[in-house]
């Protein structure tokens, strides 16, 4: 197989291979992990966070973070829910009440970073407080159940049949839909507007961007309410997928995101990092995680795995620019 | 008004709180012409350029013509709108982008365009290569190129605009002989096709290889235009030094029969410094000066262990010492004041007690480990009234001080600590000439204290009124040594520009 020279020296490749691996080991350990079901499994259990962290992708691009995240779907999903109950069993009703809610949010958070000129962690911890705290006060923890039927057999509903359960032939969940939706739609909008390459922009270097003509701000503020969006369409399709609501789903999802973004290959110094990269990343989280159930590895061990993978990924990062920055020449020596 | 002129001002000045930086500046730069624009630092190049850019306003009654046309307000926007294009020294580039995207995207910016083009944007950065005559990998990320090849981006874009006046600040600093000699040949094609360039350097030889006119300045003013062919490197220096000296000369001492304090033996960093050793005697005032980007903040601090050479070795009165740490400095007696008084070495939202106590913390600490309030206020209220500073209350925020002020404040930070060595970079850069020269006496008094001090200073007649001795460093390198008695102004600056190449006129 021939592997063309920039392709190889991608962050993604690099990563790819290490998802290799990864399914290559579970798989000898675990043969049950290399079956259609699995896979689906595990298609079906991650799509919700491979939707988040490519909302997510952005606002690392930038140097920028959101913590809020996990306290934004679970309102999402409290709302949609809401909406269903209370409101109108009209199923695109739901999802576009769940985006604009979600754009709503993310929009607050752009504001306060980028006119108020909060600090990104600062800003969303703030919010995340405050979304959790009012999502506690409404539901006081109770869940929401009996959805209307018609939204339930949506959630069920499956694209083409690869194989059968019980008397039941199992397809593609149709939640996977969203997914390329949002992954097409910020591929397109990282790669090929101006706004998309200002975002990287930002990430490389903020004063050039400035420098340059890029509105950093309105860049900012745009980016914050599209993660807004993508994190509403994401609780809405957890919910189709859960088919009711749990207040507390979300506790700490935050930093799976963030995680997987990470893992994807994007520098959370800003400016590196694209959505296959991410959607790689998620797969590898993905598959560590379930590989480690399926050996009867102790759940806590995913948690330290995908920790320590972090640290290094990151403290890669870090000392990489550390070293460029103390190699920088400042004087032109003549060479005597 | 001479048609063939892109750009004429006149009149131009920019006065900044306390200080004059330009006054009455007059240049014409003709269409395609390289014309170099130089003087000493500090002399008012950069300010000048960024009237150019648009980034300053001048004072009133400023004129400046671009084509033919008074222009009233010129903002960034007007200039590039009109064609001059500044290139930094850091070029404003992405790292982390290709490099077609680098050179192009700006247009798109400029035009406000939503969704963009890839292949517009190859093959307009395509174009603008050609144009250079250069070939680069459109699709290699910015950040893998040599620094030399960085700068052609830089040129590429710079032509994407349209570009009639290119005005390039230091553009040779960081290259290599051969880079330097492309980097000329494509400046050379620019001018044949009409584009102007104004080109600011440090490197007299280059500057004379390449210039078709040059403007000198001194000290913020004017002092004219000439023709390549009139200057000679002798004409030139004479030109740019000869700053009337407006301070108090002290009487210099010789201080090598005090014993050695300080010895740097070797002392090596790639793309820093090379081969520098020299002593410092007790209670002397050692001068180091030289060009920006000569190298001598780069020794002080590797002096002062933050930024730590690759090789050599350190003495402290005789004993061999290593300082990798600002720690490891202060432990052994070595205290610093940089250059950049407010961001390096003042908590401006913490008050001027806490900043003067910060460096003596743990010798104002009780029993108990926390801080003796009684013992601090009298160390405080000491060093406020040694060093007279104004106004003398010990709550104030070092934020609401004046420059001069704050710069005490600094000074008595490290003071309090007892050093046996002080290092000050540009300690008088932005203050105005009273402070400047009571910052002199100061520094006076502590040196006949005792305390040895190395100034890093690029004021030359600063350096003559104070310092006891004289290194001269250029590229890296000490290039010059001179007794502070009896150096002149030209012997210095001939130095530190062309180095050990001319024999020094005595």
């Amino acid at each position: 197989m021939k592997v063309p020279q920039r392709l190889k020296q991608s962050r993604e490749f690099g990563i790819f291979l290490i998802l290799l691996a990864v399914c290559i080991i579970v798989t000898v350990a675990a043969p049950s992990f290399f079956s259609i079901e699995n896979l689906f499994d595990i298609l079906k259990g991650n799509v919700v966070l491979a939707i988040m962290a490519i909302g997510m992708l952005p606002v690392i691009l930038t140097g920028g973070i959101d913590v809020s995240v996990g306290s934004m779907v679970a309102a999402i999903t409290i709302i949609v829910g809401n909406f269903l109950m209370k409101g109108s069993d009209n199923i695109l009703l739901a999802f576009v009440v769940g985006c604009l809610s979600g754009a709503f949010l993310g929009l607050i958070n752009g504001l306060l970073i980028a006119k108020l000129k909060i600090p990104p962690i600062v800003a969303t911890l703030g919010m995340m407080s405050i979304i959790s705290g009012i999502s506690l006060y409404y539901t006081n923890g109770n869940w929401i159940t009996g959805l209307p039927k018609n939204f339930i057999d949506f959630g069920r509903t499956t694209l083409g049949s690869f194989y059968q359960q019980g008397d039941e032939m199992i397809g593609l969940p149709v939640q996977l839909v969203f997914l390329v939706f949002v992954a097409v739609l910020s591929w397109f909008i990282l790669r090929h507007t101006l706004v998309g390459r200002g975002i990287y922009a930002i990430g490389g270097n903020r004063v050039s961007a400035e420098r340059v003509g890029y509105s950093v701000d309105n860049i900012t503020v745009f980016l914050y309410a599209y993660e807004g969006f993508v994190v509403g369409l994401a609780g809405a399709v957890h919910t189709s997928i859960m088919r009711q609501v749990d207040p507390n789903a979300f506790n700490g999802f935050e930093m799976q995101v963030i995680s997987a973004v990470v893992l994807g290959g994007a520098s959370t110094l800003g400016g590196y990092g694209s959505v296959i990269g991410t959607l790689i990343g998620v797969a590898l989280f993905a598959v560590i995680n379930n590989g480690l159930i399926l050996m009867h590895i102790p759940t806590f061990w995913q948690k330290i795995v995908v920790g320590i993978v972090l640290i290094a990924s990151i403290s890669f990062d870090v000392t990489q620019k550390k070293y460029w920055e103390s190699h920088n020449t400042k004087v032109d020596i003549e060479e005597a | 008004m001479n048609p063939n002129a892109f750009l004429q001002i006149h009149h131009v000045s920019k006065t900044f709180p306390g200080v004059k930086a330009l006054q009455d500046i007059d240049l014409e730069v003709q269409r395609g012409e390289i014309h170099a624009l130089i003087g000493e630092n500090g002399a008012g190049k950069s300010t000048l350029i960024k009237i150019l850019s648009g980034v300053y306003q001048p004072d009133p009654g400023a004129e400046i013509v671009i084509e033919g046309k008074k222009c009233n307000q010129l903002t960034p926007l007007v200039a590039l709108k009109k064609g001059i294009v500044v290139i930094y020294q850091d070029f404003s580039l992405f790292p982390n982008e290709s490099v077609a995207e680098n050179i192009a995207i700006t247009t798109d910016i400029e035009k406000g365009t939503k969704f963009l083009s890839w292949k517009k944007i190859r093959s307009s950065a395509k174009s603008a290569l050609e144009r250079l005559g250069v070939e680069l990998d459109l699709d290699a990320p910015l950040g893998s190129l040599s620094v030399a090849k960085q700068q052609l981006v830089a040129i590429a874009r710079a032509l994407t605009f349209d570009a009639k006046l290119l005005i390039m600040d230091e553009p040779t600093s960081a290259l290599s002989k051969s880079e330097v000699e492309q980097l000329f040949a494509i400046m050379r094609n620019l001018r044949d096709s009409g584009i102007s360039i104004l080109f600011v350097s440090h490197k007299l030889d280059e500057l004379m290889a390449i210039s078709d006119r040059f403007t000198v300045l001194r000290d913020g003013k004017y002092l004219g235009t000439f023709n390549g062919d009139e200057l000679d490197n002798d004409i030139l220096i004479s030109l740019m030094v000869g700053r009337k000296i407006e301070y108090t000369i002290y009487p210099k001492r010789d201080c090598r029969g005090a014993g050695k304090v300080l010895e740097l033996k070797d002392f090596n960093k790639s793309g820093n410094f090379k081969d520098v050793s020299f002593h410092l005697y007790k209670g002397e005032i050692l001068g180091i000066t030289g060009l920006v980007g000569a190298g001598r903040t780069e020794v002080l601090k590797a002096i002062y262990g933050i930024n730590p050479q690759d090789s050599g070795q350190l003495y402290l009165e005789g004993n061999k010492i290593t300082v990798r740490s600002a720690e490891d400095a202060v432990r052994h007696g070595i205290a610093y004041m940089p250059e950049n008084r407010l961001s390096e070495g003042l908590v401006l939202r913490k008050t001027m007690a806490e900043n003067i106590s910060v460096t003596v913390v743990d010798k104002l600490a009780t029993r108990s480990g926390l801080v003796d309030r009684n013992r601090q206020s009298e160390l405080v209220t000491k060093w406020i009234q040694e060093l007279n500073i104004k106004p003398p209350y010990p709550d104030m925020l070092a934020s609401k001080l004046s420059g001069g002020n704050q710069q005490r404040v600094v000074l008595a930070k490290w003071l309090a600590s007892n050093p046996k060595v002080l290092l000050v970079d540009e300690p008088t850069n932005g203050i105005d000439v009273g402070a400047k020269t009571e910052i002199h006496k100061l520094l006076r008094d502590l040196a006949e204290s005792g305390i040895s001090i190395i100034l890093v200073s690029s004021e030359l007649p600063e350096i003559l009124a104070i310092a006891d001795r004289i290194l001269v460093m250029r590229r890296g390198r000490i290039v010059g040594e001179f007794n502070g008695e009896n150096a002149t102004q030209e012997e210095i600056m001939n130095k530190a520009i062309l180095g050990g190449k001319q024999p020094v006129k005595a």
